[in-house]
């Protein structure tokens, strides 16, 4: 994850070549410049930032100004200052008010680089994780009582997000102008993320009341709705013919089966998104046999379907009937509305 | 080890739970009523969770309650619920077992989660 260091000085030159100079770590970190305090706080509301480095003396906004801001409203944001005027006074109000680093110009870039670098380190001190459910780890971050801040990024939009937790507790969350509750549903509703973890929650003042479980639930639910209101996008792709000897053709005597399905889905999902082809196939009568007779140990009916992820790039959903009507859907496809729309198909037949 | 699976036990219509091992031990049953017959009744288990055929994860529903199961790191899960349960907090609540049967098992080993509850 290329993390994003924001300069703040009004000196242009000062500035420029700041950023010709830290270009070469280009690897660690790329740079952004903001020539005052007021500029890097429109910025900090657009880009994700990980880093700032500030003057001090500044037109509009000086740099304790900014300091205070940053250490408020983005706590997890590590602020280095620079300054042409330093004196013991000055460094001391700066690192009381929550900077990291203090450097007096004229400084070697090589320094300001290590010490960038070496703040950077300390986001993914606690490790980072690839593809990971977010829901999943924040609960255990949760029963572990961890104190921590997790940065995160989703990996379908690249949107990037922070969570702040003290003894387990969600403190507060923030993603680009969201904070606060509103910043988790968000967060939460990112299927697969990228994380890393910082072992220090900078974020003192609770800010997140609600309990992370509801949270989850909430945002689960709200994802679920969200699925279900989300328009199709593919047009079913009905297979040809048989892969194997198995396998009967569509329009063979079990399409009556298949017609059905493919009008019921048709009516409550409209192109069936997701839906990849519908075909009867008699390998699954392997399962379907022991399901059925799962049904029957435990006194609950007859077995109306059976949704298989096998880890596969698509799942299936058998039918138990003569032949095995077998769907095939995509990750797109809505899970469970499409298994309530075959299940009322079974009961309507 | 009944407090792991505290959490889905008290998701809404969700009527009990069962783990076996992929050779069809069972680990852990528990349900909020009594079965029609104990699982323990039969040694049909491990030619049920061979025809799974190493499925992830598998919905199986059906006239009257539903099959939730999902593969973990030692075994199979097994949960039995009405029509009614929410899945997306089953899932969700499945993750998080996963994840802690992931970690028991590495840490303590099999048979450590299980003494500890005797």
């Amino acid at each position: 994850m290329i993390r994003r260091v924001l300069i703040v000085d009004d000196d242009r030159e000062m500035l420029l070549s700041l950023k010709e100079g830290l270009e070469r770590y280009f690897e660690s970190f790329r740079v952004l410049t903001a020539e005052d305090g007021m500029i890097a706080m429109e910025m900090l509301k657009k880009k994700t930032v990980s880093l700032v480095v500030s003057d001090l003396k500044m037109p509009r906004m000086d740099g304790f100004s900014l300091l205070a801001h940053i250490m408020e409203y983005y706590p997890d944001i590590p602020v280095v200052i620079i300054t042409g005027y330093s004196t013991p006074e000055m460094e001391r109000l700066a690192r009381e008010g929550g900077a990291v680093g203090y450097i007096g110009k004229p400084f070697m870039i090589e320094d300001l680089a290590r010490k960038i670098m070496a703040t950077l380190r300390h986001e993914s001190e606690g490790g980072t994780l690839h593809s990971v459910s977010s829901g999943m780890f924040l609960q255990l971050i949760e029963m572990e009582q961890k104190t921590c801040t997790i940065r995160l990024v989703d990996k379908a939009s690249g949107n990037r997000g922070v969570l702040f937790f003290r003894d387990g507790e969600l403190f507060d969350a923030r993603v680009g102008s969201l904070q606060g509750e509103a910043a988790t549903y968000r967060i939460f509703s990112w299927d697969e993320v990228n994380l890393s973890i910082q072992n220090a929650c900078p974020q003192k003042e609770k800010k997140i009341q609600a309990d992370l479980q509801a949270i989850l639930l909430d945002a689960a639910r709200l994802k679920d709705e969200a699925d279900e209101e989300t328009k199709p996008a593919t047009v079913v792709e009905e297979r040809e013919g048989p892969e194997d000897t198995s396998k009967t053709e569509q329009k063979s005597e079990g399409s009556d089966s298949t017609e059905g399905i493919k009008v019921r889905l048709e009516k409550q999902m409209g192109t069936m998104r997701g839906v990849e082809a519908i075909y009867h196939d008699r390998s699954w009568n392997g399962l379907i046999a022991q399901a059925s007779r799962l049904g029957r140990f435990f006194n609950i009916g007859e077995l109306k379907l059976a949704y298989i992820d096998r880890g596969e790039p698509n799942d299936f959903i058998v039918l138990p009937d003569k032949e095995n009507t077998v769907v095939s859907v995509n990750p797109r496809c809505p899970r469970d509305k499409i298994m309530k729309a075959i299940s009322e198909e079974m009961v309507s037949r | 080890m009944k407090e792991l699976f505290n959490d889905i036990l008290s998701i809404t219509d969700v009527t009990g739970v069962m783990l076996f091992t992929f050779e069809g031990k069972l680990i852990f049953k528990e349900f909020l009523s009594p079965p029609p017959e104990e699982p323990e009744s039969t040694n049909w288990w491990r030619v049920f969770l061979y025809s799974l055929d190493g499925a992830q994860e598998v919905d199986l529903v059906y006239e009257k309650s539903r099959f939730y199961i999902r593969k973990t790191e030692l075994g199979y899960l097994l949960i039995l619920m009405g029509i009614l349960a929410p899945t997306a907090m089953m899932r969700l609540n499945c993750d998080l077992l996963i994840a802690s049967l992931k970690r028991i098992k590495s840490t303590k080993g099999l048979r450590g989660l299980f003494r500890s509850k005797k």
